[in-house]
């Protein structure tokens, strides 16, 4: 009793070869008991199999034997079987292939006059299968009614082309399959060939969704078994080729095809057989929960750069890959064998080398390559600008020639050239560059995409491979064209913006810092293919950038003006922002339904729109190379010499670009007239009434510790200041804007200007000591100040990291009188030139922010300066 | 029992999770909203184009707590959510009729 040992034995003992051939007429006795610990042991079974290094073929083959003899001795043994009737095996299971959990399809086929012994024969072939708990899948039919229902339903009709005689009468087998042939086949070619394509198009569409992509479902997902069977089915219906073999012999596939999809097909089999011995069940979608304990089974490690389970879903998407490319062409070609009207009727010439046939671009001949292999770049051009696929033969010989492009090729800047208008100029990117992609050219041509090409992200957000991401970046940018047009134009190196999308997740797969990585890597693609200097600093920054407004839209106040102004400077300028605010809308519409929408899009418009109007009117480059910063200036000069009088004698060249992106034409024309005045005056000032401030503008000329006597002036006369902006001409001219309000709540018409104007000259003039006047003015406030409990909140930070330019120094001190003058007195003595300011308060606290550079115009970075510019400064703010 | 909703700035979210884990509150339930009361939506222009922001963008957590607690859970939530500027948010106080955890079928206190 070979089957019950079978089903009580522990799996170690099990013998699950052909020697089961016991009697299986006591299956349906065992009892209730039993027969879970059978169903157990089956799973045990496969597993001590599977530990044994069974798998594959292997597997399902011994698993169908195994299933076979039982159901034969079942249906030997019954004397009622004896004459009309044959057991037919279907689906997988008539192909030998059958999976752990799979059902097990039948079909009792019976001659009309043995209808009496049918449920007798029923019985005994079914019990003994419920009994043991298995999944059966069955029919009686007659030879009339089976063709009645394959004419009814085309699956069956499909499932009739795997049908496999288990024993019974074979004569009546025999005649089901010759009046199968004749009624469905013979003639029929092109009903099942639509049939075959429509319900391929609406599984591709059912399992095409997100969800799919994510947790791959083995059996029914572009490049699962389904497509696979289709192709050997469509195959067998309309060639009569049987398997892989013989569509290489007809020369259907190539040799490299042929290996590839056996292994792909391989590969697909043993996770089935996993998958369903984890999930215990006829389950064939890899769910995100088993795909961890998957890739443990096929012998996969954590290691620094990647998760066990992202080596084994690159391998399964890869080989999924493999299998969908290779079924669309094998579908291409037949379509095209079987479409009467095919045979070269209309041909138009696109361009010398390439034409189209039947709604195919196709290269005219193979020879040209050798001679033209830019024609392969313009050939997914072309099908991308005209929106018509690329012939399969043609992609096939892409495949075969990838040799062709060789560094050389990688550098030409005549390649790149359709490369360019690929991404920019066409009105489907996504259709050339997926066809790029699937025939290798992509990588070819960038080998960086090697790297990432199936690569799968081990996380709910990323629904696509990293490649298949990347190429949807390409899609959902082409949209925005569109959609945000306004900001689209702001874009004026387009061919930037779109490498940036191919390549801003380039760097993945080597552990965390994919940004940097791509960041660097980008550099070097774009200048292998001749970008200038400017456009590949821009690529590198939005690749380096490109998850930063996302992180600080949802992450940081949008409210705090630093930030914002932090953020600008690092973007730079208006056309950066464009670009990096494109990118990211498309990188997140193109990772997955779940990580793009109206909320997230309100943040990142209300960020958005902030640092660009920032960006509108203020420079933070000292940078020549920033060239939205320099056009913004070139209009600037433009405008101010259309308002100048025609005689007037300007050299508008000493006006540096951040000054005048900080004011209005206007404004700067007025700033001139002022210059004329200072033959009379050393200092000059002009001061207005605004809602919160009083605003002074003073115009003088550069000399040393300039802002410490302003502030100092400005401190002898009750005036706090707000905020600064200090601009330097190149000829020597000094323009500050301060923003000021009274210390002693004076009015505007009753604060004292003329003796303001006059007590800022003699300081210029050094003939005004502000250290006593300051001193004794304080003097009676000083009694009034608590000084050690005030000295615990004075604080001095130099931060060199939140801004790319600059050093920034916080102060942070009790408000004081003086104070703002002795800070700036400290940084003047140590050579340290100021270039903006932001004087904050809060309560009575003083949060002054100098952005500042060294003598040198550099960070300041060396510790031991650092240290004693640091004390220094503690001791201003802190020496009350 | 009570459930406290809060509705709070998007960016103060993980402070205020940091914050309520502090208390030894490991439970929400957080959604992306989108509303306005005193703080207006604003239209912002653009190189011409108008930007018009009808509603703005709020993280919503709602946290079942016992009845003792919710003094604590609100100060807390006050403190790590506040700006001080308009739009810091509201925080609703319900009752709670029953909890029933699915998996296990406790009720009550037990559940939350």
């Amino acid at each position: 009793m070979a089957d019950a040992s079978f089903y009580n034995k522990p799996p170690a003992q099990i013998q699950f070869d052909g020697g089961i051939v016991g009697q299986t007429s006591m299956l349906h006795k065992v009892t209730d008991q039993q027969k879970t610990y059978g169903l157990r042991a089956r799973k045990e079974a496969l597993d001590a199999l599977w530990k044994q290094g069974v798998s594959g073929h292997a597997l399902l083959k011994q698993h169908t034997e195994f299933i076979d003899h039982h159901i034969q001795n079942s249906f030997d043994e019954c004397e009622a079987a004896g004459k009309g009737f044959s057991l037919v095996a279907l689906g997988g299971y008539g192909r030998k292939e059958l999976f752990p959990f799979s059902d097990i399809d039948l079909m009792l086929l019976y001659e009309r006059k043995a209808k009496k012994n049918l449920e007798k024969v029923a019985d005994a072939v079914l019990y003994p299968l419920w009994d043991a708990g298995l999944e059966v899948g069955h029919a009686v039919r007659t030879v009339k009614e089976c063709l009645a229902d394959a004419k009814a339903d085309f699956f069956f009709q499909v499932a009739m082309l795997d049908a496999r005689l288990l024993t019974g009468s074979k004569s009546l087998f025999d005649e089901l399959q010759d009046k199968y042939r004749r009624k469905f086949i013979e003639g029929h070619r092109s009903d099942f060939l639509r049939e075959m394509l429509e319900y391929r198009a609406k599984r591709q569409a059912d399992f095409g969704k997100h969800a799919y992509l994510l947790e791959p479902h083995i059996k029914e997902s572009r490049g699962g078994f389904r497509d696979f069977q289709a192709m050997l089915w469509t195959a067998q219906f309309i060639f009569g080729l049987h398997g892989l073999h013989d569509l290489y012999d007809a020369g259907i596939l190539t040799a490299a095809e042929l290996e590839k999809l056996e292994e792909a097909y391989d590969y697909l089999v043993r996770i089935r057989n996993r998958l369903h011995y984890v999930s215990c069940r006829k389950n064939d979608q890899l769910y995100f929960e088993h795909q961890e304990e998957m890739a443990r089974a096929f012998g996969f490690k954590n290691d620094k750069s990647r998760l066990a389970v992202e080596y084994f879903m690159r391998d399964v998407y890869g080989h999924m890959e493999t299998i969908r490319v290779g079924t669309d062409l094998f579908f291409e070609h037949v379509n095209e064998v079987l479409d009467h009207d095919f045979k070269a009727r209309d041909k138009k010439v696109l361009e010398p080398g390439l034409e189209i046939r039947h709604n195919r671009i196709h290269l005219a001949s193979q020879e040209l390559l050798n001679s033209k292999p830019i024609l392969m770049m313009r050939l997914f051009t072309q099908s991308a600008k005209t929106g018509i696929p690329v012939h399969h033969r043609t992609k096939k010989l892409v495949s075969a020639n990838l040799d062709l492009i060789t560094e050389k090729q990688r550098h030409s800047r005549r390649m790149a050239q359709p490369f360019w208008a690929l991404l920019t100029d066409t009105n489907d990117p996504l259709l050339g560059l997926t066809a790029m992609l699937e025939t290798g050219l992509l990588a070819a041509y960038i080998p960086e995409f090697n790297k990432v090409e199936s690569l799968a992200q081990h996380d709910i957000y990323h629904v696509f491979t990293v490649d298949r991401h990347l190429l949807q970046v390409i899609g959902e940018l082409q949209k925005l064209r569109n959609k945000e047009r306004s900001i689209f134009n702001t874009v004026k190196a387009e061919h930037v913006l779109f490498l940036a999308g191919l390549l801003h997740d380039i760097g993945k797969g080597f552990g965390t810092g994919h940004a940097e990585r791509g960041g660097d890597l980008a550099r070097t693609i774009g200048s292998r293919m001749g970008l200038s200097d400017v456009e590949v600093d821009n690529l590198a920054f939005l690749v380096r950038n490109h998850l930063f407004l996302s992180h600080t839209a949802l992450r940081r106040d949008l409210e705090d003006e630093e930030l914002i102004m932090r953020c600008a400077e690092r973007v730079q300028s208006p056309e950066r922002l464009a670009m990096l605010y494109l990118l990211t809308i498309a990188d997140a519409k193109a990772t997955g339904p779940s990580v793009w929408n109206e909320w997230k899009a309100a943040l990142l418009q209300e960020l958005y729109l902030k640092i660009a109007l920032l960006l509108e009117h203020s420079d933070l480059s000292e940078q020549d190379k920033n060239q939205g910063a320099k056009l913004g200036a070139r209009w600037m000069r433009e405008k101010i010499f259309e308002l100048l009088p025609h005689d007037a004698d300007m050299d508008l060249a000493m006006l540096p670009d951040d000054y005048l992106l900080n004011f209005a034409p206007e404004d700067v024309v007025e700033h001139l007239r002022h210059r004329q005045g200072l033959a009379k005056k050393d200092i000059l000032l002009f001061h207005e009434e605004r809602q919160e401030s009083w605003s002074l503008l003073l115009v003088t000329r550069d000399r040393p510790g300039l802002l410490a006597k302003i502030f100092g002036v400005l401190a002898l006369h009750n005036l706090n200041v707000l905020a600064a902006q200090i601009f330097t001409w190149d000829d020597g001219t000094v323009i500050d804007t301060i923003e000021v309000s009274s210390s002693i709540s004076q009015n505007y018409q009753d604060q004292n200007w003329q003796g303001l104007a006059r007590d800022l000259d003699m300081a210029v003039n050094q003939r005004l000591g502000l250290e006593h006047r300051l001193y004794k003015k304080l003097a009676p406030l000083r009694k009034t100040i608590g000084g050690t409990e005030k000295r615990l909140d004075a604080k001095i930070e130099i931060d060199n990291r939140s801004s790319e330019i600059y050093t920034i120094i916080e102060a942070y001190g009790h408000d004081r009188i003086g104070m703002l003058y002795e800070i700036t007195r400290i940084l003047s003595d140590f050579g340290i030139n100021i270039y903006r300011a932001r004087i904050g308060t809060r309560a009575d606290q003083v949060v002054d922010v100098f952005y500042v550079l060294d003598y040198d115009g550099r960070k300041i970075k060396d510790p031991a300066f650092k240290e004693e510019l640091q004390e220094g400064l503690l001791y201003a703010v802190s020496n009350v | 029992m009570k459930k406290i909703e809060a509705i709070i700035k998007p960016f103060k979210l993980d402070d205020v999770k940091e914050a309520l884990n502090g208390i030894g509150i490991k439970g929400m339930t957080i959604s992306e909203v989108k509303g306005y009361g005193r703080q207006k939506g604003h239209k912002e222009i653009y190189r011409g184009a108008e930007y018009i922001v009808d509603f703005i963008p709020k993280a919503k957590m709602e946290i079942i707590v016992d009845a003792d607690q919710v003094d604590e859970v609100i100060e807390t939530i006050c403190k790590a959510a506040q700006t001080g500027k308009i739009g810091d948010g509201k925080i609703f106080v319900l009752p709670v009729d029953e909890v029933v955890r699915v998996r296990t079928g406790e009720k009550g206190k037990e559940a939350i």
